[in-house]
């Protein structure tokens, strides 16, 4: 059964600023609520506070400009960023993602803000995010303040929020002129699964542009910039995709977990990359 | 042929309109006065002594009304060896295990008090191999098995932890052997499973203060846990009320006694309050019952031209820390050994063995799942080994009738016909022919398995039912058996419109199945309830009609043989005017100067199980099988060899099921049952980390299949033998479509690709893995 | 712990209760409503049983707290039922969509709204819609076709 905790909806963002500065520690933000309830149910988190967002109207709008990009504001669903035309043509790696995680369900609940303060190392938006070079706009009582999204997870669970920030809302600036991008999962079953591996890529200008990205090989989301590195030089597409393929193996370290061993998750890896380089780039 | 023809056709269910409304009822959603709720107190280590459990504190907690521990509920229970207690009593045997019950005004008072229970252990060391328990100096998860009440059929080896060794010994397999041209041995593996009811465990127990104990409960077998719970309490059976609604499933892990006990007792603490318990999903996978896990070693000698000259067989179960159905799988899977094939020598040895892992319990195929795994990968890779068409081979060792069985039964002529399953599946999966293969890393492949199983259960099994003529012509059908989804009522009450030439809108079954007024029937197990209680519901209707032709016969001033009931009348034959409807005589006959004869009309019939004995405990030569349902199954597969990926085509199942009283129904055994067995072929198994704890014991990390996960085609072949002492010629088949698709997928991927598969399930990692390996035999 | 009174409709009746925060809205409909069409089968958001049609979606509502459906209209399978069986209660019946019974309000709620947003759904998008959503017994084909069947009476 659910832990016991005073339930708080602020109407105002300075509201929220205000009751998180106040219970800090004790408090937990909710959004979606499909990883919290969760946590409360198997005890593994006990606060005292649960301070539901959903009643702040800035941060339920999806914006986009063609000078500043995407903004996502923190109490958006899944489902409306996979509902939103813009996101689907001109933010793909992000879309895709999106649309792998749990079901059709769930991701009418869930919030791209919550996801990635979950900090789960298998989140799925999070590779697309940082392929995306998107940024967290963040705000507490002291002020507001921005990080950019690949220094915004720190561990396993683990963000750079400090204890009396939120997230406010997620920026993604418009990627390079006729980049192309996309998200690859790997899961142990066809239906609904947690990602045994995950990648997320965006290429452009041949390639002179290339940003891969991974869930489930690390103990946060990671970028491995030694694929577009790979990815120079000479050489037919198909070998070159092979050596950035290559170089993401060679550089990342998964573990074993109750899910699957860390051969076959360093295999997939390999094997996504592969294949959604060959899909962006067109490639036989 | 009446007007009223019911069986053979797809009637829709005659519950589907409850279940679609959500207007069906099931334990977990009944709510009685005064109701208080529990919850466990579960032990968190594999084997331990429990040296203190104090209350003290949670007993203060307002709302409280009754805690207890195993100390104060010294009953011992079991089905074939009396090995358990409701609570853990002196010892923790598994992680997981019950140690101490609250119940409380609310879920939450209850959870909270036993957060506030502190128990102290001291470990003990913990053995969680079968094969390792079974060795000299292993730990010892019971004293002495032999010393607990035990069946006379089950045999626990004293002062280990051998829980039952079921021997079979058939001609002379020394000689078996040297007669062979070829001998091939192989080790098949697979862990404990879940049955994963979509309902979990639930059931509310009441003890009254006069002593009476009503029991409401979502089980299988309501006289099983009435007879169990008597002789673990001591109370006499008429003092005790079973009450099972709709069931969510069960899948045999609800065919015995489980939680009823605890409720009840704690009922009893709490001043003859009702207590329900709800098995959450986590303590549904490690703390109630589970599946066996199987070690299986097979040495089959061949000759040259295919005849199968011996067997060696060894199946070590991992039966977990109690041996409630274990003992009696391994015993079935023991005289089943071989599968559907006739070997003259055989040595079989099948021991259920006690382990520190969660308790096995039935679950559908009781075994024969997981042996089938073994045998008919063992079929393919024997005929590979001789260079014979794996079709080939089966066909030329098939248990056809007349054939001597492992027990040394001879099949009866009409006992169905496993080779025109196994051609039809050949024939459907297009067997001879390699399978067009698509462009890059992928490959395809077809594989068949042969499957046979015949209800496991005591030799005089017994089920009765009792049809009752109402007022208006309509008819109202009791009987015990159980709906858990699979249907049967739904053919009963077409056997009974059809019997009494009624139309089955007027026919009822009873939905609440109640010990104290429905006919006995042993238990909702083993696929015998179409046949068992198919048979007594024929003779309730035979004996109903007895009484409405005596009636009719009196007060029509003819004889019974002159009478025929048909079309809602009893008339004499080519007469139709001289007779009456049949709600004139439901009640009493009415002469014409008003007086009485006869009475209710409530047609009884049973059916008793024939021509079955009991097993030599040496040699397990008997007849132990009412009937044997055979079939095959073929899969067409896709693999996908860089990600061990594999696309299911198509699943055919073929079953000869004597006479399919309701097609539809059959196949939606057929389509749930494939997809189940599929769930152990590709995705389903328990993880447990080094200290027996199991860390997916949730759906997040528990596999089982989804919408997304289904096979691309499924193709059910309905055979019909029919079987003379079977209702309509019908022999059950609840069970035989999960028997034998893990081996047809993994014959499949031998096809395509010549790696041998051992080990389930054969998630995409393993299969990676096999196909980097290319283990080739 | 907080209290919280709240105002919602369920199945088209207007309702006030009070409700403590850490309630889900799956209890509040299944333990203090008393409708237990709703299924309680893991609690966890894994299986899908406690599929209701929050504002018309289908929701997993043991991921909702009572406190958050304020002002919200919750439809369960109860409310499905109007007059008659509609057409995907009717699908379900004639291609034995039903075995046990315990999954099915799930997927009647889930696939009645899908009908409604997508008249003509593709196998796949069915799929998708379901994929939520928890079977033992049936292996989810008939499921698939009831659903694919209803649609065909569907405008």
């Amino acid at each position: 059964m659910m832990v016991k905790f005073d339930y708080l909806k602020p109407k105002t963002e300075k509201e929220l600023a205000v009751l998180l500065a106040k219970h800090a520690d004790e408090a937990k933000l909710m959004a979606g609520g499909t990883d919290l309830l969760v946590l409360m149910r198997d005890k593994i988190f006990r606060p005292q506070y649960v301070i539901d967002i959903k009643g702040v109207e800035e941060l339920r709008r999806l914006e986009y400009d063609e000078h500043h990009g995407l903004r996502i504001g923190a109490a958006v669903t899944l489902n409306e960023i996979i509902a939103s035309k813009v996101v689907r043509e001109k933010f793909t790696a992000l879309w895709e993602a999106a649309g792998t995680l749990a079901d059709v369900t769930i991701r009418d609940r869930a919030t791209l803000a919550g996801n990635i303060c979950n900090a789960s190392p298998a989140s799925d938006t999070a590779p697309a995010l940082l392929v995306l070079d998107a940024e967290v706009e963040v705000k507490s009582e002291r002020g507001e303040r921005k990080i950019p999204i690949r220094e915004f997870f720190k561990g396993v669970k683990k963000t750079a929020l400090e204890r009396e920030e939120f997230v406010k809302a997620i920026r993604v600036p418009n990627p390079p002129k006729g980049a192309k991008g996309g998200y690859l999962k790997w899961g142990r079953t066809k239906g609904e699964d947690l990602a045994v591996v995950g990648v997320a890529a965006l290429v452009a200008d041949s390639g002179k542009t290339l940003r891969i990205a991974l869930s489930s090989v690390a103990p946060t989301p990671i970028l491995v910039p030694e694929a577009q590195k790979a990815f120079e030089g000479r050489g037919s597409i198909d070998e070159k995709i092979e050596k950035a393929a290559a170089a993401v193996v060679g550089k990342i370290c998964p573990i074993s977990d109750v899910r699957c061993c860390k051969e076959y998750r360093l295999h997939m890896a390999g094997v996504l990359t592969g294949r959604i380089l060959k899909q962006l780039m067109g490639a036989s | 042929m009446g007007k009223y023809s019911y069986v053979g056709k797809g009637i829709p269910r005659i519950d589907a309109f409850e279940k679609v409304t959500g207007t069906a009822l099931y334990t977990a959603d009944m709510k009685l006065k005064g109701m208080l709720h529990a919850k466990l107190l579960k032990s968190p280590r594999p084997h331990a002594k429990i040296v203190k459990i104090d209350t003290s504190e949670a007993e203060k907690l307002p709302g409280v009304r009754a805690i207890l521990t195993g100390e104060e509920a010294p009953y011992k229970l079991g089905i074939y060896i009396s090995d358990k207690e409701p609570l853990a009593r002196g010892k923790v045997r598994y992680v997981g295990e019950a140690v101490a019950a609250v119940a409380a005004d609310t879920e939450e008072i209850a959870e909270q008090a036993v957060e506030l229970i502190k128990v102290e252990y001291e470990d003990l060391p913990a053995v969680f191999d079968p094969r390792e328990a079974m060795k000299k100096g292993a730990p010892r998860v019971h004293d002495n098995p032999a010393d607990y009440r035990h069946s006379p059929f089950i045999f626990p080896e004293p002062n280990s932890n051998v829980a039952n060794h079921f021997k079979l010994r058939k001609g002379d397999i020394e000689r078996g052997f040297k007669e062979a041209d070829v001998i091939v041995e192989n080790e098949f593996n697979q862990s404990q499973v879940q049955n994963v009811q979509m309902e979990t465990h639930s059931s509310i127990g009441q003890w009254l203060p006069d002593g009476q104990i009503n029991i409401w409960t979502s089980a299988q077998s309501p006289f099983a846990v009435r007879h169990l719970m008597s002789v673990a309490l001591g109370i006499p059976l008429h003092k005790i009320n079973v009450v099972v609604p709709y069931v969510g499933g069960g899948f045999g892990g609800k065919a015995g006694i489980h939680w009823e006990p605890l409720v009840v007792l704690l009922s009893k603490k709490a001043g003859g309050r009702p207590v329900k318990l709800v098995m959450t999903r986590e303590e549904q996978f490690n703390t109630t019952a589970v599946r066996q896990g199987l070690f299986a070693r097979i040495k089959t000698g061949v000759k040259k031209n295919g005849k199968i000259t011996a067997m060696e067989i060894e199946y070590i179960w991992d039966g977990g820390a109690y041996a409630d159905y274990g003992v009696n799988i391994g015993r079935a899977a023991g005289y089943s050994c071989t599968g559907p094939y006739e070997v003259p020598n055989i040595k079989a040895d099948s021991v259920t063995v006690y382990t520190n892992h969660p308790y096995a319990t039935a679950y559908r195929g009781f075994g024969h799942v997981e042996f089938h795994w073994a045998t008919e990968r063992q079929m393919d890779l024997v005929a590979r080994a001789i260079g014979m068409d794996p079709v080939e081979f089966r066909l030329k060792n098939a248990a056809l009738p007349g054939k001597i069985t492992a027990t040394g039964e001879k099949l009866r002529d009409d006992a169905g016909r496993v080779d025109e399953c196994i051609k039809a599946v050949a024939k459907e999966i297009g067997w001879g022919k390699k399978p067009p293969q698509p462009k890059s890393k992928k490959v395809r492949g077809i594989g068949l398995a042969a499957l046979w199983k015949a209800p496991a259960m005591p030799s005089f099994t017994s089920s009765s039912a009792l049809v009752r003529l109402n007022e208006d012509g309509s008819a109202t059908l009791s009987i015990t058996l159980t709906e858990m989804g699979q249907g049967t009522p739904t053919a009963f009450a077409q056997m009974v419109a059809e019997g009494l030439q009624i139309p089955i809108e007027k026919v009822k079954v009873v939905t609440e199945r109640n010990t104290d007024f429905s006919p006995y029937s042993w238990q909702t197990v083993a696929s015998r309830g179409l046949f068992m209680d198919g048979n007594a519901v024929i003779n309730a209707v035979e004996n109903a009609k007895d009484q409405i032709k005596a009636t009719a016969a009196e007060l029509l001033g003819v004889s019974k043989g002159d009478l025929v009931v048909t079309d809602e009348k009893v008339f004499v034959r080519g007469k139709p005017d001289k007779g009456m409807p049949l709600s004139a005589v439901a009640t009493a006959g009415i002469r014409p100067d008003g007086s009485g004869i006869r009475g209710p009309v409530m047609g009884y019939g049973f059916y008793t199980a024939e021509g079955l004995t009991n097993l030599d405990p040496e040699t397990g030569q008997g007849r132990p099988a009412l009937m044997w349902t055979f079939g095959a199954q073929g899969a067409e597969i896709e693999l996908d060899t860089e990600t061990g990926d594999i696309r299911i085509l198509k699943i055919v199942t073929a079953l000869d099921v004597g006479k399919a009283i309701n097609p539809q129904l059959v196949e939606s055994q057929i389509i749930g049952g494939v997809v189940q067995g599929l769930g152990t072929a590709i995705m389903e198994e328990f993880v447990f980390n080094d200290k027996g704890a199991l860390l997916n014991n949730n759906l997040t990390d528990y596999k089982i299949f989804r919408a997304q996960d289904i096979p691309e085609k499924f193709v059910p072949i309905i055979i019909e033998n029919p079987q003379r002492n079977a209702p309509y010629g019908a022999r059950g088949i609840g069970e035989h479509p999960t028997i034998s698709v893990a081996a047809a997928v993994a014959n499949a991927i031998y096809n395509a690709t010549g790696v041998g598969i051992f080990d389930l399930p054969m998630s995409r990692e393993k299969v990676w893995r096999a196909v980097q390996k290319g283990c080739k035999k | 712990m907080s209290r919280h009174k709240i105002f919602l409709k369920v199945n088209g009746q207007r309702y006030e209760v009070e409700v403590e925060a850490n309630k889900t809205l799956l209890r509040l409909l299944r333990d203090d409503l008393e409708m237990t069409g709703t299924k309680c089968a893991c609690e966890r958001g894994d299986c899908g049983l406690c599929t209701v049609l929050l504002d018309g979606v289908p929701t997993k509502s043991c991921m909702v707290l009572a406190v958050e459906a304020d002002g919200h209209e919750v439809t369960t399978v109860e409310g499905i039922f109007g007059e008659e069986l509609n057409a995907v209660q009717r699908a379900f019946i004639k291609h034995s969509a039903v075995q046990c019974g315990f999954c099915t309000p799930a997927f009647i709620v889930a696939a009645t709204a899908l009908l409604k947003r997508n008249p003509k759904p593709t196998e796949e998008e069915v799929k998708e819609a379901i994929g939520g959503i928890l079977c033992r017994c049936t292996g989810y084909r008939q499921i698939i076709d009831a659903i694919l069947d209803a649609s065909k009476s569907t405008k």
